[in-house]
């Protein structure tokens, strides 16, 4: 380490070496407060466009051999604007009364699809250490010193200029331009602007068209900074830019410029600092690498914690919002008996079919890619309770469940405890979490609540983990290492259909316990605060208490399925199953099928396990990549079906289903009240009837 | 009588604004008090600080003698202070019956996850004994197993008085039970209200801007005014007085 003259001189070159960085996170968080106040739309996607434009310069300059110019002319003057101009266009402007919630859903989709379908179309595919190019040529090796404190390299330097110049282009544009001034009305004061004549999709247009470059442009220039273009990278960039425009609350631009450089020079004074600390104070040791990278995560669940203004903002965000419509019941409450018995029929046929493949003719891999959906349909039950139950959407469900691996693998590895029995530990570890998170955000509305959620995926992902007591240190991080699946009862489970039995089992008993708490004291409660909190309240319930036991047993849900994967996986294998990405990616998946019921959590744990290899593999002999796609177009269905689109699927099947059976079966009639108030009880054999149907139905849509 | 209510000086700004300045109001044990006044005077602000929604700047809210200023909207209903809302607030996906089954089940304070995963948590015959009598009483026997979203105004109106009486509220909110409804309904809204009122004893403060509701339902009545208390004293005598019919009667005829 370089000893420094002062700390003056040090603070000073910290400055300097974060303000390139800062510069391009004001980039994107301009743009995101753009788009956040013209169309109201939470854009997560803005750092998959990010990589896009970042991948097609590196495609057309290093594979090509394009110009420099030319490379930079169709990835960021035509390419990212477009991308903008289209998603706008044929999604986000149709959800323009759509809850805000839904929007962030539909852009958490898009955040996957968007990279799997450029990189499947332009063939693109990531060579770890091919390292980007920057805009000047030579831009890692060539320095300048104007203060002889800090060297910029020509890659910062075109970083801090371009940026510089595109926040200037976007000032001079409000102050001088006609729809510039027009777009400057709108991000006032929407409704006025509305009222005064604006065409709101025009400045909504140009809201997005604007941002998306800047997006585009921001990937561009920070490329450098990574070994390997890789989409979660520029998705981190994105959550940086996010806390930058919280600190304008998401509706400042000024702040959010401020918020940007502010958090590139904090990220530097702390890497100049820290570690200078750290040698004085041993137990901010394990911190000094750790917290740098997680500052931006902390900044943001801080200001969202601490800063009772932002709740207040959140009204102003959604220009032409109507008023939610409710959603529509579930298909199984409108049920007759009549046909729930023809369900359950066919459905316990299939399963029994299925049952009988699986275990009398499937080979390893599918045995292993079955266990795994059921694990997984056990962790959506989470997500079920969460979002389905709450109707909160919850972001860090993956750290939840790897809570619960982590404590199965150190339990077993430290002191040989039985990993059945860390399992359960495991998820009692993740409820404790779990209702401590909830405590300080639990009154933030749908957006925030999400959002704070990703926040802590994101610092456990990048402190937590790194404790030798968690994810075992970044030394080791438990690879190589093996838990040995349980052998208890006479039974050894190491047989892969033992063990599928099992989780089975537990499958069974946690869906079991899901529809008790739904149909219980706490389920009633949660549908009561859901339909309206006031009234709830009104009656005498406490949404603090209802709501930290519903995210505490989600999270013990999570944990418990993030057990049994390491379990089946003898491994924990982080980065695999539990990063901050995958958790986004499960709880749109659920939310996008049925987040409502058990049958939902099911389907979306065949489509995660199996629906790669039995379906595009098998049938189409695609790329498993399509399946992104696919799940961003399904989410982006979301905001149109918010009950879910296998909810909806069901409710039109089963109305034809019924009419049919109606013509031929001439006595019956619909009974009344009383067969649907039975129908309405769902038992686990309905709930799982159902969804095998639905998985027929879903599989072959 | 002893005084069940009782507010005083209650001060309300919206940044700088003043809605609501020094309002003193009581209401007695088993009593029906009317608030009226034109539209903005400050009757929801005054409902929304006697029920918790809102904190005042100033003044205290006594409930059976007991300081309940600093107690949350849940706490205040506990305590039995129940409440309806001039637009709906109602649970979507609930059925009429489900309404008034958490309600109960709210009240009893019997409920617990580990109940609820023993199996323990559906509704008891008793909490749906106690719910179906009171949506007989209500009207509402016919229609209990109807989702909420199939409902006329009318009859969610009805809903949520019966959601708030299975708290069995010693203070009854009404906000505008008659708004939005028609001559007939009204009609039977009050008749059905005081039945009820009549047999199990709690007091009501009625929120109304059907003067003829309130001349007809209330005992005494307070007449707000840009936030300010304008008159009060039996309904009579404030319908009669010129200065309220002034203020917000106009001309109209009271027959």
């Amino acid at each position: 380490m370089l000893i420094a003259a002062n700390v003056g001189e040090d603070v000073f070159r910290a400055v300097l070496q974060g303000t390139p960085p800062g510069a391009v996170f004001a980039l994107i968080a301009l743009g995101f407060v753009l788009t956040y106040k013209t169309s109201g739309v939470f854009n997560l996607a803005f750092g998959a466009q990010a990589y896009v434009s970042a991948a097609m310069y590196f495609k057309a300059k290093v594979e090509w051999e394009w110009p420099t110019f030319w490379a930079f002319f169709i990835s960021v003057i035509l390419l990212a604007p477009a991308i903008g101009l289209l998603l706008e266009r044929i999604i986000f402007r149709h959800l323009r009364t759509a809850p805000a919630v839904a929007k962030l859903v539909v852009a958490i989709g898009l955040t996957v699809a968007i990279p799997a379908l450029f990189e499947l179309l332009a063939g693109f595919e990531a060579v770890a250490g091919q390292t980007p190019q920057g805009i000047l040529p030579d831009g890692a090796s060539v320095f300048y010193d104007p203060f002889g404190v800090y060297p910029w390299s020509r890659n910062e330097l075109a970083q801090l200029l371009v940026a510089v110049t595109a926040m200037l282009l976007l000032g001079a544009m409000f102050r001088y331009s006609s729809i510039g001034l027009s777009m400057r009305a709108v991000v006032e004061s929407p409704r006025l602007a509305e009222l005064a004549g604006v065409n709101s999709n025009r400045v909504s247009s140009l809201a997005w068209g604007i941002s998306s470059l800047f997006a585009g442009l921001s990937g561009v220039l920070i490329a450098p900074r990574f070994n390997t273009l890789a989409a979660p990278d520029f998705f981190n960039i994105m959550v940086v830019a996010i806390a930058a425009a919280a600190i304008g609350k998401l509706v400042s631009l000024p702040w959010a410029v401020v918020g940007g450089l502010g958090l590139g020079i904090t990220i530097s004074l702390f890497t100049t600092f820290l570690p200078r600390w750290s040698d004085d104070l041993s137990w901010l040791r394990p911190f000094q690498e750790n917290l740098t990278p997680s500052l931006p995560f902390v900044v943001l669940f801080g200001i969202m914690v601490l800063w009772p203004g932002i709740r207040q903002s959140i009204d102003s965000t959604d220009p032409l919002s109507g008023v939610d419509p409710p959603p529509p019941g579930l298909a199984s409450s409108a049920r007759s008996k009549r046909l729930t018995n023809v369900t359950r029929v066919t459905a316990i046929l299939i399963i029994g079919i299925c049952a009988f493949w699986v275990f009398a003719k499937a080979d390893v891999g599918w045995m292993f890619l079955v266990t795994q959906a059921v694990i997984m349909s056990t962790i959506f039950l989470s997500i079920t309770v969460i979002t389905g139950f709450a109707g909160q959407i919850s972001l860090c469900q993956a750290s939840f469940a790897a809570m619960g691996g982590f404590a199965v693998f150190q339990l077993a590895d430290r002191w040989d405890i039985p990993v059945l029995l860390g399992a359960l530990i495991g998820a009692a570890i993740a409820a404790a979490v779990g209702a401590l998170l909830a405590l300080p955000i639990l009154r933030l509305g749908g957006v925030w609540f999400a959002i704070a959620t990703l926040a802590f995926a994101f610092f456990f992902d990048s402190v937590m983990i790194k404790f030798s007591w968690v994810g075992g240190g970044d030394t080791s991080l438990l690879q190589g290492t093996r838990v040995d699946r349980p052998d208890m009862f006479g039974i050894d489970f190491n047989n892969d259909k033992s063990f599928l039995l099992l989780v089975i089992v537990v499958f069974i008993i946690a869906s079991f316990l899901v529809v008790r708490v739904r149909e219980g004291t706490v389920g009633r409660t949660l549908q009561a605060l859901r339909g309206s909190e006031v009234a709830a309240e009104s009656i005498g319930i406490s949404p603090v208490r209802v709501r930290v036991t519903a995210f505490a047993l989600s999270a013990a849900i999570a944990g418990l399925g993030g057990s049994l994967l390491t379990i089946q996986q003898e491994n924990v294998n982080y980065a695999g199953n539990f990063a901050p990405f995958a958790g986004l990616f499960w709880t749109v998946l659920v939310v996008t099928l049925s987040a409502r019921t058990v049958e939902g959590a099911v389907m979306a744990g065949v489509s995660f396990g199996l629906f790669e290899r039995a379906v595009l593999r098998n049938v189409f002999q695609l790329s498993g990549k399509w399946r992104f796609v696919l799940f961003g177009l399904a989410a982006s269905q979301y905001a149109r079906h918010p009950e879910g689109i296998l909810e909806y699927g069901k409710g039109r099947s089963f109305g034809r289903l019924d009419a049919l059976l109606d013509r031929w079966d001439p006595r019956s009639s619909r009974s009344g009240d009383e067969s649907s108030s039975e129908s309405e009880e769902p038992t686990v054999d309905g709930d799982s009837a159902a969804d095998v149907d639905g998985a027929k139905t879903g599989g072959t849509r | 009588m002893t005084t069940l209510l009782e507010a005083r000086g209650i001060a309300k700004d919206f940044r700088g604004i003043r809605a609501l300045s020094e309002v003193d109001l009581t209401v007695e044990e088993g009593e029906r008090v009317g608030l009226i006044g034109p539209n903005g005077a400050g009757k929801t602000t005054l409902f929304n600080c006697l029920s918790g929604v809102l904190q005042p700047n100033r003044g205290q809210v006594m409930f059976d003698g007991a300081d309940i200023g600093n107690l949350a909207v849940n706490r205040r209903a506990l305590l039995g202070i129940g409440r309806t809302f001039q637009r709906l607030e109602l649970f979507n996906d609930s059925t009429v019956r489900e309404h008034l089954l958490i309600a109960e089940r709210v009240r009893l304070g019997t409920g617990s996850m580990w109940k609820d995963l023993l199996g323990l948590g559906r509704p008891t015959s008793d909490e749906i004994k106690v719910c179906d009598e009171l949506l007989d009483l209500l009207g509402l026997g016919e229609i209990r197993d109807e989702p909420i979203e199939a409902l006329s105004l009318g009859q969610g109106r009805l809903v949520e008085v019966g959601r708030a009486l299975v708290t069995r509220p010693r203070l009854l909110l009404l906000d505008e039970p008659s708004s939005g409804l028609d001559r007939e309904e009204t009609a039977t809204l009050a008749r059905t209200l005081r039945d009820v009122q009549e047999q199990q004893g709690f007091a009501i403060l009625l929120v109304e801007h059907d003067v003829e509701l309130v001349a007809d339902f209330t005992e005494r009545t307070y007449v707000l005014d840009f936030g300010q208390l304008l008159a009060s004293g039996t309904t009579d005598e404030v319908l009669a007085d010129p200065a309220v019919r002034r203020a917000y009667l106009g001309d109209a005829d009271l027959t």
